[in-house]
């Protein structure tokens, strides 16, 4: 059966992230009084680039960087216990498996885009490596503020343990810190500085096109679902049905609404510039550390 | 405030014999025919009676006296006179006193010069390439009439535009020729250290169309609005009223009233939507693309009207020589006032959503800074000089068409940064909304054309200046013979503007870059036009009409 | 003042609702006075050549196969659609029609040839004396003008096409037989 839900974790990830990516655009569209694309372009989206041919900047490393970072993510989506069931392989791994994998998906962003030699490939991984490194504490803080309080690394336990004890000040303030970087983890307005369009063209990913863009599409999608599906599991108290497919659909319900919300801040937001977003997340992580240290006295 | 026989006696007084002749057929307009070993003191003395750089203006005079003419404009803008300062020098030596070093601005009229007449100015600080292909001959001055329209030189390999050395420790970020930021194809290499911009140099003309050369060698009068009105897809009309006002001038012929009210409500419609249009576009540079398409909402409205007034959205076809095309009913009257009521009222909306917005104000305040004195020793125009204080409005300054009956503000900020446009330009709209409502109220009836009744007399030199959403559109023309312009020179208002550019990146992120260039709301393809090379086919012509007609019949093209 | 810019903004963008068509599926008429494609009515046309002598973008061209035969061809690729045409027609022969989308991938789509047939003038000198100010006589004025009609209308530049290849079909232009 524990296995069975690692299947359920990879099959609802695979499935429904395209959808709430398709989302985000209907309603950034509504907002700005567009008819906008369907709810389910994304998926054509994805499928029109995987039927299109392949143009190599030549090295390796870019080709499999995009399946380096795609096999990152559904490695960090493996160990997630969705539904609050922790799966057959939520054991072997901890918090910091799931730092490391994530910041491993990076990594080969950059590495595909720095191997592509482009000069908007080098400005955007540039912007990319300063946004992982400043944000990624506020993820690792979260992690912790949970495993202090159950004194323990393993994911399940630290994940279900953060609202444990009540809505203290310490889970208050971990709670803002992580919505407010949650437009920086999934790289939209105001923090989508790394892609920033005007002016570096999508910046990691200029030389990338077809099957290899596609991969990396998928990659951005499925770890903007991941970051929305990780505040639902983490910050919202679980409602326990005892039916696992239900307790499945809430979580996602919840997540929809993550997503509706990250979709609202993202119309209504111009982009920062990096030197700005730095001093923004440095304020982040200020109050992310300071959460864990009320943590620490129970608070 | 000087008159314009002050200006003559100071000048008369101060030059004496290097002053050869004035020339005054309208009434601001002053004609001096100077020495051309003085052009260069008599520049500084115009700028320091608060003259203001327009454009220069070189013509081919080589069939009459074997010279080339140059004329340097200048607008005095407190007292109503523009001064034209005309010289020439012999073609087989054409070298003038360079007066970029005074008035950095000069720097890229000079060029274009060089490009295409031969003309060499000595002490100019960059003398490179501006307009012509890499590729093109040297020795070959397409501006020359003894050049046909349609010369094709064949195209060369492995030449390339030599960008300026990148400073010490910098990375050069090519931006164009082609980048979403720009729209269209022109080319700046950003040197950066860091993020942060340390200089940066520019290629352009990348669209040269050769409209100038086209007009003056193969179009008539009356045709040539309807090309003036394609130099710019946003700003059509300001063209073609600039133009048909230069031949007016020239011909020394007024239109009736009611046309030149039926003028300025068109080119306030066009205020209008282009101010709009690029509020929506700095939404989007900045990455806040709902300000975009509410923005484009709004003005949607008088789109639709311009269509149902002129027939089409844009490129109105609605001003020619002699006044316009279609009137303005009563019933389109109600309608326009509707439309006006509904765009205002939407426009406070906006103003009031993003005025306070610290969202915005983190990407345009302080950025794209430039002082009030540098944007004077620049020579920038429109908004993009108002808002860093400098008081010039041409609709106030030089009043043409029915703005001397108009009552309106113009609106000046010094904050001296991108901020301060976009206030600029939104209290604009209001003030252009105003003057329509105005227009409309206090328009006599009459008839909307007016025939000549006598030929154009050739070699009449005539300036206009109007002022379009960007900034100050300048026509120059020299009346010619065969029903058409002798020479036409356009200076739109990016072609200042760009050449301020540099001074506003300097320092600032390159994150800012796309808001900063969009700050002044660039028109390439307005600034490219000039003279006659299609660039990216490498197809240029001339023929006269009888070699054409044989030709023709001869089923064969020069250089195909 | 943030976050009441941010309500602002919001209650802004709530209230039009949506705005854009579903373009090809909801077409939105055009206006009436719209410049659309150009049509001729050969009935009214009496053949002046007012129309090519005053195209902006030399897409009209007249020509005279014999004495009684004159040929009009215009060629819609390069019409810029600004409707002089239909100004100076002194017969309103010329009419803009509300027609725009003329994408197509075969040239002969938007080109309209016309034939007409000239009756030679008997010399009555009415249409001359008739008024000073008819259409004719205005044609040669100022506002009007042109120089050649000759050497203007056919002037081929700046595409390929029109020039070489229309001129040689007009000159090898046959009357369909019967």
């Amino acid at each position: 059966m524990d296995i069975l839900y690692i299947a359920v974790n990879i099959l609802v990830f695979l499935l429904l992230a395209p959808l709430f990516e398709g989302v985000i655009r209907k309603i950034t569209a509504r907002v700005q009084s567009r008819q906008g694309p369907p709810v389910i372009q994304p998926y054509y989206d994805l499928l029109k680039l995987l039927g299109k041919q392949n143009l190599s900047a030549g090295t390796v490393v870019f080709k499999f960087a995009p399946m380096l970072a795609l096999a990152s993510i559904l490695g960090v989506i493996v160990f997630l216990p969705l539904g609050y069931q922790a799966n057959y392989l939520t054991k072997y791994a901890d918090v910091i498996t799931i730092i490391y994998l994530l910041t491993l998906g990076g990594v080969s962003v950059l590495l595909g885009a720095l191997s592509s030699r482009n000069t908007y490939a080098a400005i955007g991984s540039s912007r990319e490596m300063i946004t992982m490194i400043m944000v990624e504490p506020v993820l690792a803080m979260t992690f912790i503020l949970g495993a202090v309080k159950v004194k323990s690394m393993g994911i399940a336990a630290s994940i279900s343990s953060v609202t444990a004890g009540g809505y203290g000040a310490s889970v208050i303030v971990m709670m803002a810190a992580y919505l407010m970087a949650l437009q920086a983890f999934v790289g939209r307005q105001p923090f989508d500085i790394a892609e920033a369009e005007v002016e570096i063209l999508e910046g990691p990913f200029i030389e990338y096109s077809g099957p290899n863009y596609a991969l990396f599409k998928y990659y951005l999608i499925l770890k903007q679902m991941f970051y929305a599906a990780l505040f639902v599991i983490v910050f919202i108290p679980p409602f326990k049905t005892g039916w696992y497919g239900a307790d499945v659909l809430i979580q996602m319900a919840f997540v929809l609404v993550v997503f509706i919300g990250i979709a609202l801040m993202g119309a209504t937001h111009p982009r920062l510039r990096i030197d700005q977003a730095q001093k923004f997340y440095a304020v982040l992580i200020a109050a992310s550390l300071a959460a864990v240290g009320l943590s620490v006295y129970g608070i | 405030m000087l008159t314009i026989e002050e200006v003559k006696t100071r000048l008369k007084n101060k030059y004496q014999s290097a002053v050869k002749k004035f020339e005054q057929p309208y009434g601001t307009r002053l004609y001096a025919d100077i020495d051309k070993s003085k052009v260069r003191e008599i520049s500084n003395e115009i700028i320091g009676m608060g003259g203001r750089y327009l454009v220069s203006v070189g013509y081919d005079n080589i069939a009459r006296d074997k010279t080339l003419g140059l004329i340097h404009a200048f607008s005095l803008d407190r007292d109503d006179i523009f001064v034209c300062l005309r010289t020439a020098a012999p073609v087989d030596n054409p070298t003038f006193d360079s007066i970029t070093p005074d008035i950095p601005n000069a720097g890229w009229s000079e060029r274009e010069y060089m490009d295409l007449l031969g003309m060499k100015f000595s002490g100019h600080p960059k003398p490179k390439r501006l307009i012509l292909a890499d590729d093109w001959p040297e020795g070959v001055y397409p501006l020359r009439k003894e050049v046909p329209w349609n010369l094709m030189p064949p195209p060369a390999e492995n030449v390339a535009y030599q960008l300026d050395e990148a400073p010490e420790g910098c990375t050069t970020i090519p931006v164009g020729p082609f980048h979403p930021t720009l729209h269209e194809p022109a080319h700046f290499a950003v040197y950066v250290d860091g993020e942060t911009i340390k200089g940066c140099d520019y290629r352009g003309f990348m669209v040269h169309r050769g409209l100038e050369k086209l007009c003056q060698t193969q179009l008539t009068y009356n045709e040539i609005p309807f090309v003036a009105e394609r130099i710019c897809g946003i700003c059509g009309s300001v063209h073609a009223t600039s133009y048909s006002q230069a031949v007016e001038m020239a011909a020394g012929f007024r239109i009736s009233r009611r046309a030149e009210f039926i003028r300025t409500i068109m080119l306030e419609i066009e205020r209008v939507h282009s101010h709009l249009l690029w509020l929506g576009v700095a939404g989007h540079l900045i990455g806040f693309d709902t300000i975009f398409m509410q923005a484009w909402r709004v003005r949607e409205a008088i789109m639709w009207f311009g269509e149902k007034l002129t027939g089409n959205r844009k490129t109105y076809g609605m001003i020619v020589v002699g006044g316009v095309r279609r009137d303005i009913s009563p019933e389109l009257k109600d309608e326009l006032l509707g439309i006006l009521k509904t765009i205002e009222k939407e426009l406070v909306t906006i103003h009031k959503a993003i005025v306070g917005d610290s969202s915005i104000h983190r990407r345009t305040k302080g950025v794209g800074r430039i002082t009030t004195d540098e944007t004077r020793l620049w020579s920038l125009v429109g908004p993009v000089a108002r808002a860093r204080g400098v008081d010039i409005d041409t609709r106030r300054d030089h009043p043409y068409a029915a703005y001397d009956e108009m009552r309106f503000d113009v609106p000046v900020v010094d904050s001296c940064d991108v901020w301060g446009t976009v206030v600029v330009r939104i209290l604009e709209t209001f003030e252009a909304i105003k003057i329509i409502r105005q227009a409309l109220d206090t328009m006599p009836a009459g008839p909307t054309m007016t025939e000549f009744a006598e030929d154009i007399k050739p070699y009449q030199h005539a300036i206009t200046a109007v002022e379009a959403p960007r900034g100050e559109v300048v026509h120059y023309l020299i009346s010619g013979e065969e029903n058409r312009p002798e020479r036409w020179r356009v200076r739109a208002p990016t072609y200042p503007n760009l050449q301020g550019v540099p001074a506003m990146l300097l320092g600032d992120q390159f994150a800012d870059l796309p808001i900063i260039i969009g700050s002044i709301d660039p028109c390439f393809s307005c600034t490219d036009r000039v003279v006659k090379v299609d660039i990216r086919s490498g197809r240029i012509s001339n023929l006269t009409g009888g070699e054409l007609e044989t030709i023709s019949r001869a089923k064969k093209l020069a250089g195909r | 003042m943030w976050l009441t810019s941010k309500i602002k903004q919001v209650l802004l963008v709530l209230r039009p609702g949506v705005v854009t068509l579903k373009y090809p599926f909801e077409p939105h008429p055009v206006a009436k006075n719209f410049r659309g494609h150009p049509s001729w009515d050969h009935h009214k046309c009496v053949g002046c050549g007012g129309c090519a002598a005053h195209c902006p973008a030399r897409t009209i061209m007249i020509r005279d196969v014999c004495q009684d035969l004159r040929v009009m061809l215009y060629d819609g690729s390069r019409c810029t659609y600004c409707g002089r045409c239909a100004d100076v027609c002194p017969e309103d022969a010329i009419t803009m029609t509300e027609q725009f989308e003329l994408a197509t991938n075969d040239r002969n789509d938007i080109t309209v040839s016309m034939e007409l047939f000239m009756l030679t003038c008997q010399r009555c000198g009415r249409c001359y004396n008739m008024e000073t100010t008819n259409m004719i006589d205005k044609m040669g004025l100022r506002g009007f003008r042109y120089d050649n009609l000759e050497a203007r209308a056919v002037i081929p530049t700046a595409t390929e096409h029109f020039d070489e290849k229309m001129l040689e079909e007009s000159d090898r232009y046959q009357r369909p037989q019967k």
